[in-house]
């Protein structure tokens, strides 16, 4: 056979519109009258793919969802953080099919709570959380409002791991009551042995400010009220980041870039690093991942308080999942978001499928998680630490400017730990360079 | 066929002969039309509005070049971007040209794998490449302090956290990388250039240095105004470099103008404000193009 260029021609586009053919057949149509009942196959877009795993099996699991009025299926997407916001955006926009849910970032959500993309989006879920008031933890950052658009995932909640073997051999108490104690004494075990009781984050802007505000919060401060004020100059934020810059300086604190990363997984390898506040899933994708060596020797407590005040626990990260609004499946697809996540079993299957804490307060007293035991923590009965830190656990507010003032701080929190300006300098300049660019 | 046919057959075939060349023309400039022409009137249109992605957009004339006028922020972006392509004109290309010349030698024993070597940085993803450079520049457990610890006795330099010494490990990242793809253009003029020019030159007693200036440069010419215009307009919008190394930080002093822009639209959701900022930035890259293609000569006739 022969190929001139008309064929050839003729060829492409032939080909060209049976492509557009398939795409268009691609798409699914999400808009008309809601389901009601029957077969329900939900699409989903998350970053992570142990949500994945999770929803997918939750699908087929008949005592959370055996007594619907719908079947489902879940057919999953995975998209970066940032990227599911956009795409979001960008298909609404273009009318083109949306998930029924989707896995929203903790830190990208103020990009939701910007010209009323969230309201305009996703479904208000507090009918569902209202009656559960206080009973239903980590709400308040994905509030607008008033009105609640996606539910949490993993209570996210910070406690203190640390190195059994260690803290024995240096002779560090484990129940040091406060900051100012621990640092004193970690600052003498830095001049003794080089190893640290704590780590601040000195890499990029968001890790800086993370690291920080998990500190803030703790001490019952905070980047922003309830109203979505900022309160960056409040005292008890001068004093966390007094306090941190003592650390770094003392030692007591190691600076490393990314509390994920290399630096971080050589430091704990190599016991420099014997101690850390950070959140429940810290423990599998920091300390597991990168030490699984050392299995049996970490312990979880609550944290120290600050002498000044202030509680034991703290929060950091999360990602919570949002219904899309206006959908023929949205009524399904809140059904399944409530069944998964605002059951006691929903909440049973999801730490036993991704060790994601529950939300539901009430559920850290049940024998179900007080008598889980943690092989890694030395089969520590973990929830008895969870459940102290959940019973103070420190509220979470953001607003839609919360990356402006990230990168605002970021550069000033790092000189302030680095010695280089005082810590009220710094937030001071930092909250400046913010309302420079936020009043515009 | 009749002579009123056969005259309207010669009027379509003139017919189609004036058309054909528009016809063989036009996927360019429909294809320069939908992706270009207008996104860029999208863009231009957009930076005149205030719009956070859904819903209308709402026009606020020149508010947002007003506000780019007094955004420290992009003001550090456009700094550090000049940073950026002065490096990359001043350090980067002499350093491309000088490889080339050095792997041009005769003799060179190795010479492909040498090619390969000095290429491959391009072919790595950059993914790799920074988590590489992180681990080679972190301050702690970072190999460069460690080497200098070794050798000097001092390796405390904060390599990524220091605003400084962030933005020197940018730019050695972008002479890391973008050297070797630099070297193959210049080796591909300099083996064009004819052998006997150099031969006559040996006759004539000027040494290496002198038939470098005088015979190899000279040659060169349209291949490195092609070059550095390319590396200009590339470096002026440079983002992979500083944002998988540094996210722009410390602070923004890594921050460059697409950075700007990105962080704008897509941390911000000031679509708005980010079209202006790209709209700005694309008045720059532009002049800045063309002013370079003028002082290069290229295109011009030789």
């Amino acid at each position: 056979m022969t190929l001139n260029r008309r064929g050839l021609l003729a060829g492409a586009t032939g080909i060209g519109a049976a492509g557009i053919g398939a795409l268009a057949a691609c798409s699914s149509p999400t808009q008309g009258d809601p389901l009601r009942s029957g077969q329900a196959d939900l699409t989903l877009w998350t970053h992570d793919p142990g949500y994945a795993t999770f929803f997918t099996d939750a699908a087929a699991d008949a005592g959370l969802v055996g007594d619907s009025a719908w079947t489902y299926s879940v057919e999953v997407t995975s998209i970066a953080p940032p990227d599911i916001i956009s795409r979001l955006i960008n298909q609404a926009v273009a009318q083109r099919p949306l998930p029924s849910m989707a896995g929203l970032e903790l830190g990208q959500f103020p990009r939701m709570m910007r010209e009323g993309i969230a309201e305009n989006l996703l479904v208000d879920l507090s009918p569902l959380t209202d009656p559960l008031g206080d009973g239903l933890l980590k709400t308040q950052p994905y509030t607008v409002d008033g009105g609640v658009y996606a539910l949490e995932s993993d209570n996210s909640v910070s406690v203190m791991y640390y190195r059994a073997d260690e803290f024995e051999r240096l002779g560090i108490p484990e129940d040091v009551a406060t900051w100012e104690e621990l640092l004193d004494i970690g600052a003498q075990v830095a001049a003794d042995t080089g190893q640290a009781v704590g780590m601040v984050s000195d890499g990029d802007n968001t890790a800086i400010v993370q690291g920080y505000m998990q500190a803030l919060f703790q001490r019952g401060g905070g980047l922003y009220d309830a109203d979505g004020e900022l309160i960056v100059l409040s005292e008890e934020n001068v004093e966390v980041l007094e306090l941190m810059a003592e650390g770094v300086r003392s030692g007591a604190l190691l600076s490393l870039a990314d509390p994920y990363g290399s630096a971080t997984g050589a430091a704990l390898k190599e016991s420099r690093l014997i101690a850390t506040v950070m959140p429940n899933w810290y423990k599998v994708y920091g300390l597991e991942a990168n030490v699984p060596d050392q299995a049996g020797l970490w312990r979880a407590r609550t944290i120290p308080r600050y002498a000044g005040g202030g509680g034991i626990a703290s929060t950091l990260g999360g990602t919570a999942f949002g219904v899309v609004k206006d959908q023929v499946l949205t009524d399904a697809a809140v059904d399944f978001l409530q069944r998964c996540y605002l059951t006691p079993e929903g909440q049973l299957a999801r730490y036993a499928a991704g060790a994601y804490l529950p939300t539901l307060a009430d559920l850290y007293d049940t024998p179900e998680f007080q008598n889980l035991t943690d092989p890694y923590l030395g089969d520590q009965r973990i929830f008895e630490v969870y459940g102290a830190a959940v019973a103070e656990m420190p509220a979470f507010y953001q607003a839609a400017d919360l990356a402006v003032l990230r990168d605002s701080l970021g550069g000033p929190v790092l000189r302030a730990l680095k010695g280089e300006i005082g810590a009220e300098d710094a937030l001071r300049e930092g909250v400046d360079a913010y309302e420079r660019q936020v009043s515009e | 066929m009749t002579a009123t046919a056969a005259a309207r057959s010669d009027r379509a075939q003139n017919r189609q002969r004036r058309w054909a060349p528009y016809l063989f023309i036009s996927p360019f400039f429909i294809l320069f039309t939908c992706f270009m022409v207008v996104p860029i009137g999208a863009g231009v249109y957009l930076s005149l509005t205030r719009w956070a992605g859904l819903g209308s957009p709402e026009f606020i004339g020149l508010d947002n070049y007003t506000r780019l006028l007094g955004d420290q922020s992009f003001g550090a972006s456009l700094g550090n971007t000049a940073f950026y392509t002065a490096f990359a004109l001043l350090v980067v290309l002499p350093a491309s040209l000088l490889i080339a010349q050095a792997l041009d030698a005769r003799g060179l024993k190795l010479r492909d794998l040498f090619r390969l070597v000095y290429f491959l940085p391009v072919v790595l993803s950059p993914i790799i490449i920074a988590l590489i450079f992180g681990l080679i520049f972190d301050g702690e457990y970072g190999l460069v302090n460690a080497v200098m610890e070794a050798l000097f006795g001092f390796g405390g330099v904060s390599w990524l956290t220091d605003p400084w010494w962030a933005r020197v490990v940018v730019v050695v990242l972008v002479l890391w990388r973008w050297t070797g793809y630099l070297t193959i253009f210049f080796l591909a003029g300099m083996q064009a250039v004819p052998r006997e020019l150099h031969e006559a030159a040996e006759v004539d007693g000027a040494g290496p240095v002198r038939r470098f200036f005088s015979v190899t440069l000279p040659q060169l010419r349209p291949v490195t105004a092609f070059i550095a215009v390319t590396m200009l307009v590339n470096t002026a919008q440079i983002f992979e470099e500083p944002f998988l190394l540094t996210q722009g930080g410390p602070g923004e002093s890594t921050l460059s103008v697409s950075m700007f822009v990105y962080r704008a639209a897509f941390q911000r959701q000031e679509l708005g404000y980010a079209a202006a900022a790209g709209v700005v930035m694309f008045v720059i890259v532009f002049a800045l193009g063309r002013l370079a293609s003028s002082a290069f000569g290229v295109g011009r006739t030789r």
